[in-house]
């Protein structure tokens, strides 16, 4: 990687290199042409601005020639006059010439065209400046407030020289002539006296302001020339009428100063310009090279880092591909280790299953010889047949798990999600376990606290499974005399439509290693290889259990430690049906107050949990002595308790003197009930004598008091009959039996025989439905129908009879006998029309039960 | 990322051809206009007379940048050129800016000027200015403004700012000898006594143009703050009363301050304004100098000293007394180019202009619609004058003409003239215009 980097690197400046030198290269060219531009446009520049003073010194000295000339014409003019004082006072003065006066020779004073009186003394002749042989006074102020100068002409006649003419002249009318924008207004230009250094002539307009204007030491000072060898060598240079010009600051910008003499020094053309000003088209030059070359090297810049963008994005891509690929392989080599494990799972898997298999098979055709041999000993046939039925019964149950494996696994477990209530799935699952527990000399203890709503929905079936899987494993790997909690606890609810409970099922077994709790929830795996483990099991229970956790939403956790115990628990949310509890049922019985009479406070508070929803009110006592005086207290008032739940195991005085004592006091309507977990077989004689009407088993459950108060008011349901009814045998019924396997239809037949039933055999679909047919009306009470069946199958052929045209086509029971036995494999049976489905190996009381109490409704 | 280079090279290669034909196609505005014609036609320009004082070419001088503002916005409104001329003297011996513009405006050199207020009351009664009461601007005017320049019923001037005239004073020396500022003449003696005392050579620095305004302190202390105005004023007009007699408190008052070497006269006689006084002031050797009121603003001659400066009024008997004068512009009754100028001049004296001219200097504006805050320098002087409490440096009401006289008569007496021979200069001012009458 690091070699490619410092390749990657190398290759870049194999690059840059050479282009900084490029530009290197050219930068150099266009400084030189710039700098060689520069030069000659400066020089060029200086000789313009030259050109330009020179001019300018011509017209100015044209106009005081013509001046010059035009007062020698005067001059001659006044000389053919005879009274030339006339002609001077009715002069109108113009833009240039403001004053003429003439002296008379030998004097000082003269008359002037304004009335003035001329005072020869007061004008400077005395630098000697000439215009065209005319003499030129230094400049002054005038009486107009201008800047001024005169020239003298001497007017002769015959006599010699008679007098002079003086003409005043002011400065401001050269303005027009000078340039009204020199160098873009960026030049200035002054008119500056030779001789007395005054500035007579300033630059218009704005921006000049901030130059001296008063004399020549007035600009030095204002533009910051205040080197003393400058100053000298300019005013030497001024004293000799010659040209200046120099290099200088102005401003802070590098100026060149002029001071051009104009008529041999008398006046001066001075002022500056900023170089950048006269080399404005140098400057322009330069500068569009610049811009030239700075926009080739901008674009040249984004060439190369265009390039190098899409450099850096290829890179990139490749990298991204790389990686990919990386993350594929990767991906690969686990999918194959993943198929690879499984594989090797699914083999140990089909070892065992076979070895599990082959254990109850090997033990039912060993008994199965064993009892063709011994046929003649009913004692012996009755024992094998007794160790047939448990080691098939054993297979079963290996191959619904098996199947309900493979069935979640692929994702086709649904839920049925119907009403249940917690004290039916406790009261079933205690019905299985604690006859296990007992067996085993195990201590059961089930409890339920805090739960709100006993009413749930969810899937009984799975709930039942799921308990029912946790129970039995805690039965099996507890020793002898062991002991196993199953607690259901009511926990704080995250949203009021759901129940959140948690249901705990500990022991203190033998408990698991910590590596097996790595793999317990595992299908296919086990822990220890069921050859060598004393008690018999798929090994699928688990994952069985969990997959059916997870697919209600729950979570299942387990603790646990070799030779102290293990604790599962399961968190559940289920929902609370809407309509929750009948608050009629309370209304219609009358029942407003309850009493309960418990040491465990617990159990009071339970009850009152429970009881909360009801409306009915439930007042609590935690002791016998309590519960009576509660009791004289409510009848004093008249306002009775109408249930009484009695604690049957409590300090002093026990249940049975506390009913007896309540008995007393309250009416033998009032049911007083023992709330208990012993077993009411061992008490019921004591306690009726006690004046108990009933028991209910801890834990308490709403739904049990209320049965318990219906059987008291002896007001038992329909379906309580039928069930009653419905325990009669099959004697008398005729059958017609579905069913394509002919072993099966031959068993069938003989447990049928066994039962007092016939039946008729059908070996598919359609012959079912001919025999259907053919026979008279109510010839079958019912028809036990499989449903894989050669030509038309179970479903089709409920259908095609439920079609038929005859009276007892519709009524006719007919119930679904498959090893399809899913819920939707129920679903499917019900919806083919159908009334109900039993699962194959068949149950012969199941079957009873149900056929019987079909034809009962078809009787009725 | 291609799309958008693409798009980039579209965009750039469209505008890289538009820029070459562009810059390829003829330029039709050289073949279809004669520029020539065009610049001479486009010659109007105005001519102003006004007055530049020399500064420091490395400092900006922000008076004159807000009048050069206001300059510009004339030139860009009306599309006209302002040309500038200027005269300052090379030294006192030379002729003055307003004995130059006498002559330039009599000789109508220009079209219009910066004038002082005693060139205003001189040439309004030659009646070589144009009545400038027809400006819209004018309309805007304080009554103060309008009654000083007020020349036989012409508004002859306009100003761009009431010039108030204070003491300068440097707080820190003050305070180093445990002075007060001074409210009354005496005040003012006694802080000159402590400074002299402690070594301070010239305690008051002078220049030969504003000494004046201790003389009109104390002469117009009373006319001006009390409820005689008009008829004291009517009085001196008619010569029932004298000017020497408000003035020669003043006077005497100068004389005793040069005496006790309070004042170098020999200095302020040939002092220009600021120019020669203003250095030691900054330097923190004289404490007390006298100016107008945008010198202390920033980047003006002493907007940025190194101590605690204040401006305080003259002392007079009626306390500290700022004296109010006011220059102005004018216009000459033959200007060349009178539309243009009175157009210029309406632009310049806008509410709009007076405003950017009067936030710019931080001066008291002479258009009542105009008001701006001022520096904390300058507030002991401005409570004064909001307060109403001021004396006027010139007035066109009075006949003999104030700011100019008083001015020439002050530079007689730093020159050695006594101050009987001063009044004597009054008194023949008063006959002069008596006579005139």
């Amino acid at each position: 990687m690091k070699k490619e980097k410092r390749d990657g690197t190398g290759k870049k400046m194999t690059l840059i290199v050479p282009i900084v030198l490029i530009f290197c290269i050219l930068a150099t060219f266009v400084f030189y042409v710039a700098g060689k531009i520069s030069k000659e446009m400066s020089a060029a520049a200086v000789d313009n601005l030259t050109e330009s003073l020179d001019l300018i010194r011509g017209t100015i000295e044209a106009i005081l020639g013509k001046e010059a000339e035009f007062q020698k014409l005067i001059a001659a003019e006044i000389e053919t006059m005879e009274d030339p004082e006339e002609f001077i006072q009715s002069y109108n003065r113009n833009e240039t010439m403001v004053k003429l006066s003439l002296v008379p020779a030998g004097e000082t004073e003269g008359v002037s065209n304004t009335g003035e009186v001329l005072h020869v003394e007061d004008l400077d002749f005395s630098a000697g400046k000439t215009i065209e042989d005319l003499p030129v006074s230094e400049s002054y102020l005038n009486h107009m407030g201008a800047w001024a100068y005169t020239m003298k002409c001497p007017v002769f006649q015959k006599n010699g020289e008679a007098a002079t003419l003086y003409i005043e002249y002011i400065y401001e009318s050269f303005d027009k002539m000078l340039p009204n924008r020199f160098y873009n207004g960026n030049a200035s230009l002054y008119l500056m006296d030779g001789d007395n250094e005054r500035l007579v002539l300033k630059p218009k307009g704005m921006g000049e302001r901030e130059a001296g204007h008063v004399n020549l030491e007035d600009f030095y000072r204002a533009n910051r020339i205040l080197e003393e060898e400058v100053k000298k060598n300019v005013t030497e240079s001024v004293k000799a009428g010659k040209n200046v010009m120099f290099y200088h600051d102005i401003q802070k910008k590098k100026s060149l100063i002029y001071m051009w003499a104009v008529n041999d020094g008398s006046i001066y053309l001075i002022g500056y310009v900023p170089i950048e000003a006269i080399q404005q088209e140098g400057s322009a030059v330069n500068q569009n090279i610049f811009i030239v070359v700075s926009v080739m090297l901008v674009a040249f810049l984004i060439c190369c880092a265009l390039y190098f963008l899409t450099e850096k994005q290829q890179k990139k891509i490749r990298r991204e591909q790389e990686q990919e690929r990386e993350i594929h392989n990767r991906q690969l080599a686990e999918a194959l280790q993943a198929a690879q494990v499984a594989s090797k799972s699914k083999t140990m898997f089909l070892s065992n299953m076979s070895h599990d298999i082959r254990t109850p098979m090997n033990a039912i055709l060993g008994f199965t010889t064993l009892l063709a041999k011994d046929v003649d000993h009913p004692e012996k046939v009755r024992e094998y047949t007794k160790k047939i039925a448990a080691s098939g019964k054993h297979l079963l149950s290996l191959i619904n798990d098996v199947l309900d494996v493979s069935k979640i696994e692929s994702g086709k477990v649904v839920l049925t999600m119907a009403e249940f209530t917690l004290n039916n799935m406790v009261s079933s699952v205690d019905a299985i376990i604690r006859p296990a527990a007992k067996a085993k000399n195990q201590q059961f203890e089930v409890t339920v606290t805090g739960v709100k709503n006993e009413c749930l929905v969810g899937d009984e079936t799975r709930m039942n499974q799921i308990l029912i899987n946790l129970l039995s494993n805690a039965v099996k790997y507890t020793q002898e005399g062991g002991k196993i909690w199953f607690r259901i606890i009511g926990m704080e609810q995250r949203s009021s439509q759901y129940e959140h409970i948690r249901i705990e099922v500990e022991d203190n077994g033998y408990g698991m290693t910590p590596e097996y709790l790595e793999t317990i929830f595992d299908a296919f795996t086990r822990a220890e290889n069921s050859t060598t483990n004393k008690v018999q099991g798929t090994g699928l229970g688990m994952a069985i259990t969990k997959n059916i956790v997870e697919l209600m939403g729950g979570t299942i956790q387990v603790v646990s430690e070799v030779e102290k115990g293990t604790l599962f628990t399961v968190e559940l949310e289920l929902r609370i049906p809407e309509e929750k509890v009948d608050e009629q049922f309370w209304k219609k019985y009358e029942i407003s107050r309850i009493l309960v009479v418990d040491d465990e406070e617990d159990i009071c508070k339970n009850v009152q949990i429970l009881m909360d929803d009801t409306g009915v009110v439930v007042d609590a006592s935690l002791s016998g002595e309590e519960g009576i005086s509660l009791v004289e207290q409510a009848c004093e008032e008249r306002n009775p308790y109408h249930v009484i739940l009695l604690d049957w195991k409590m300090p002093k005085m026990d249940g049975i003197e506390t009913a007896k004592r309540i008995r007393s006091i309250v009416s033998e309507h009032i049911p007083i009930l023992f709330l208990t977990a012993y077993d009411w077989e061992d008490l019921k004689e004591e306690a009726v004598q006690a004046g108990i009407d009933g028991f209910l088993a801890k834990p308490f459950f709403v739904s049990a008091l209320k049965e318990k108060i219906l059987e008291v008011h002896a007001e038992l349901d329909d379906e309580k009959i039928i069930e009653n009814s419905g325990n009669s045998s099959l004697e008398g019924y005729h059958f017609l039996v579905a069913e394509d396997n002919e072993i099966n239809a031959e068993i069938l037949a003989q447990l049928l025989e066994l039962e007092g039933a016939s039946c008729e055999i059908a070996e598919d679909g359609q012959a079912t439905l001919e025999q259907f047919k053919n026979a008279a009306p109510g010839k079958f009470d019912a028809i036990l129908m499989d449903v894989q069946m050669p030509n038309m199958n179970g479903y089709e052929t409920t259908k095609a009879i439920r079609a038929l045209n005859r009276q007892d086509a519709e009524i006719v029971p007919i119930i679904a006998m498959t090893a399809n036995a899913f819920a939707e494999d129920v679903r499917d049976a019900l919806d083919a029309g159908m009334n109900a489905h039993i699962a194959k190996p068949v149950d012969m009381d199941l079957l009873k039960k149900t056929v019987s109490q079909y034809i009962e409704r078809n009787k009725k | 990322m291609r799309k958008w280079i693409y798009k980039i090279s579209a965009v750039f290669l469209a505008g890289a051809i538009a820029a070459a034909a562009g810059a390829c196609g003829p330029n039709s505005s050289t073949l279809e206009k004669n520029l020539a014609d065009e610049k001479d036609s486009n010659m109007k320009t105005v001519l102003l007379f006004a007055p530049m004082e020399k500064s420091d070419p490395d400092n900006e001088n922000i008076s004159r940048t807000a009048f050069d503002i206001t300059v510009g916005m004339a030139e860009e409104k009306l599309g006209v050129t302002v040309e500038y001329r200027t005269y300052t003297a090379e030294n006192y011996q030379e002729k003055t800016y307003d004995e130059v513009t006498l002559d330039r405006v009599r000789n109508d050199m220009d079209d219009f000027y910066l004038l002082n207020p005693d060139t205003i009351q001189i040439l309004g009664e030659e009646g070589e200015l144009v009545d400038l009461s027809v400006l819209d601007s004018a309309k805007n005017l304080r009554e103060v403004v309008k009654t000083a320049n007020t020349v036989d019923g012409k508004l002859v001037s306009i100003p761009q700012e009431v010039v108030v005239y204070g003491l300068f004073v440097n707080k820190d020396m003050f305070d180093k000898y445990n002075l007060e500022l001074p409210d009354t003449p005496e005040d003012m003696l006694e802080c000159c006594r402590v400074f002299k005392e402690n070594g301070i050579e010239t305690p008051i620095g002078a220049n030969r143009w504003w000494l004046e305004n201790f003389v009109f302190a104390q002469a117009y202390a009373d006319l001006y703050n009390g409820e005689n105005t008009e008829q004291e004023i009517a009085a001196l007009n008619s010569g029932e009363a004298k000017y020497s007699d408000y003035m020669r408190p003043g006077f005497e008052y100068l004389k005793e301050l040069m005496e006790k070497g309070y004042i170098d006269a020999e200095k302020a006689y040939t002092y220009e304004a600021i120019e020669g006084e203003g250095p030691d002031f900054l330097a923190q050797k004289t404490p007390i100098v006298m100016a107008y009121w945008g010198a202390a603003n920033a980047d003006t001659a002493y907007g940025k000293p190194d101590f605690n400066m204040q401006v305080i009024g003259f002392p007079s008997k009626r306390g500290q007394m700022p004296v109010v004068s006011i220059t102005g512009f004018s216009v000459s009754v033959n200007a060349e180019h009178m539309e243009d100028t009175m157009n210029v001049l309406d632009v310049m004296l806008s509410d709009e202009a007076l405003q950017v001219y009067t936030e710019t200097n931080k001066v008291i504006s002479p258009s009542k619609n105009v008001q701006v805050d001022c520096i904390e320098a300058l507030k002991p002087l401005n409570d004064r004058v909001n307060d109403n409490v001021y004396v006027l440096g010139s007035n066109a009401n009075m006949k003999v003409e104030q700011w100019g006289n008083t001015c020439n008569i002050v530079s007689k007496l730093l020159n050695g003239a006594s101050v009987e021979e001063c009044m004597a200069e009054f008194d023949r001012l008063q006959e002069e215009s008596l006579k005139e009458e």
